[in-house]
């Protein structure tokens, strides 16, 4: 009776066991962490924050509060900042700015001059002729873009970084940082994460994606990269990463039609016309989001083949390139990082 | 005597046992249900403030939730799913954006700062470049 009583309670515990282990086996128990999520409206978009922390509705506030310092002081849709004065004194004076603001100019204008004006800050004249970003946007006379077009030119903005000052040479020019500081908050939210000792998070400022660690159980996050053509949340293919920053440009994010042509937002600094360089959308994957902000711009407006020498040539940044044909074209570092989605609508090229 | 206490606390560690697994068999399968499927709970919010949250599986006639902010809205939900049906803000991304119905889909207008987001994460993909 004894022997049996010692077998069942084996039997038992046996059971037990098992079950507890399939239990902690399937899955692992930090993947079950519940992550705090934010959605806010700032930078005139939404930005929506994943933060795997105990502190996760604190980290949050901050970071959003740091983006609504980052937007007052850089916008040109509303009164105040710095940069409106910077641009008020266009032509006139140099005006005092912060290290934030000096550091973006001078990255704006590296971007510039390694992409040959194709992204440049001092595009704003135009982009406020076209008012793509207004309700009433219209097509400017050739007259009218052939004589802003000689006031864009970033080697006008004349940055003193020992006084943390710059001026704009010529009268009516206007920098637009639109094309870049949202770039610049992503960085400044990771850097907030990493303040409080977060491991594991993302933010995406109006689809500006970056990329915190990898998720809890250490795999890499899931980044969808946006199908130009389709409607909002749906993409073509997926990207597996870790610690970057991952951006988009395209010209389905804002545009108006006229007589059957499409008006895009992203005016070529060079013809005064939105880009026409035969792609309908660009992704770039890199460390800092401000790079990939200021390349996936730039190489939308180059094209397929040189916006591909331009990414090839700065080390550590990679990129998805999208033809009006609906040819996908990857850089070669993406290769084993991507998996595409629809392959029925867009054909994947595998090589140039 | 000794045998018939044995006996005893066989029963009584039987009994004991059984319930044990019962409860954790069900915790594991409750556990598991909310993780994949389980509610999906849509939050709405308007200029950062929660104004709505619905739990989709549990509706059963389709209503409307009217937004009367800068722009008038309309919101149609359904069972198991959401959406923008109209509005008359100008590009009208919210309701090209159309059902949700996955944890961690979202629609957003922003003109009228109004988003709708079904609460959790997606297992596909984590976000979406724009």
């Amino acid at each position: 009776m004894k022997r049996k009583f010692i077998l069942l309670i084996t039997v038992l515990v046996a059971i037990l066991t098992s079950s507890c282990n399939k239990l902690g086996t399937t899955p692992p128990e930090n993947t079950r962490v519940v992550p705090y999520e934010s959605e806010d409206f700032a930078m005139g978009t939404v930005v929506m924050q994943r933060i795997y922390d105990d502190n996760g509705k604190k980290i949050s506030k901050q970071v959003i509060d740091r983006i609504r310092k980052i937007e007052e002081g850089m916008t040109i849709n509303k009164l105040g900042g710095q940069i409106n004065k910077l641009n008020e004194f266009a032509g006139i004076d140099f005006v005092e700015l912060d290290k934030d603001d000096i550091y973006i100019l001078e990255k704006a204008k590296e971007y510039s001059e390694i992409s040959n004006g194709a992204f440049d800050v001092t595009v704003g004249p135009l982009v406020k002729k076209w008012g793509v970003f207004s309700d009433n946007p219209s097509i400017p006379s050739m007259d009218e873009i052939h004589s802003l077009l000689g006031i864009v030119g970033f080697k006008d903005i004349k940055i003193d970084k020992p006084s943390s000052r710059a001026k704009l040479d010529k009268k009516g020019q206007v920098v637009d940082l639109g094309g870049i500081a949202k770039g610049f908050a992503g960085d400044e939210a990771i850097k907030i994460y990493k303040k409080h000792g977060v491991k594991s998070a993302f933010i995406s400022i109006g689809g500006n994606i970056v990329l915190l660690g990898g998720k809890p159980d250490s795999t890499s996050w899931k980044v969808g990269v946006r199908d130009p053509r389709g409607p909002e949340g749906s993409y073509i293919a997926v990207i597996n990463a870790k610690d970057k920053a991952i951006v988009s440009s395209g010209d389905y994010q804002r545009y108006f039609e006229k007589e059957g042509v499409r008006y895009h937002h992203i005016i070529d600094p060079r013809t005064g016309y939105p880009a026409d360089s035969g792609l309908i959308g660009t992704t770039v994957v890199s460390e800092l989001s401000i790079d990939a902000d200021a390349l996936s711009t730039a190489a939308f407006v180059l094209g397929l083949e040189s916006g591909m020498d331009l990414i090839e040539k700065i080390e550590g940044v990679e990129a998805v390139f999208i033809t009006d044909k609906k040819k996908v074209y990857i850089t070669e570092g993406l290769s084993d990082q991507i998996q595409f989605e629809d392959e029925n609508e867009y054909e994947y090229i595998e090589k140039r | 005597m000794s045998m018939n206490i044995l006996k005893k606390g066989d029963g009584i560690l039987l009994v004991i046992v059984t319930i044990t697994i019962i409860i954790s068999f069900t915790a594991v399968s409750i556990y598991k249900r909310n993780g994949s499927e389980g509610s999906k709970i849509a939050v709405i919010k308007t200029k950062n403030k929660e104004v709505k949250r619905i739990d989709l599986s549990s509706v059963t006639k389709p209503q409307k939730i009217q937004i009367s902010d800068e722009y008038n809205q309309v919101i149609l939900v359904e069972n198991d799913r959401i959406r923008f049906l109209e509005s008359d803000c100008s590009e009208k991304i919210c309701v090209n954006t159309g059902w949700l119905s996955q944890k961690g889909d979202v629609a957003v207008c922003i003109p009228n700062s109004t988003m709708i987001k079904i609460e959790g994460q997606s297992e596909k993909v984590d976000v979406i470049t724009h």
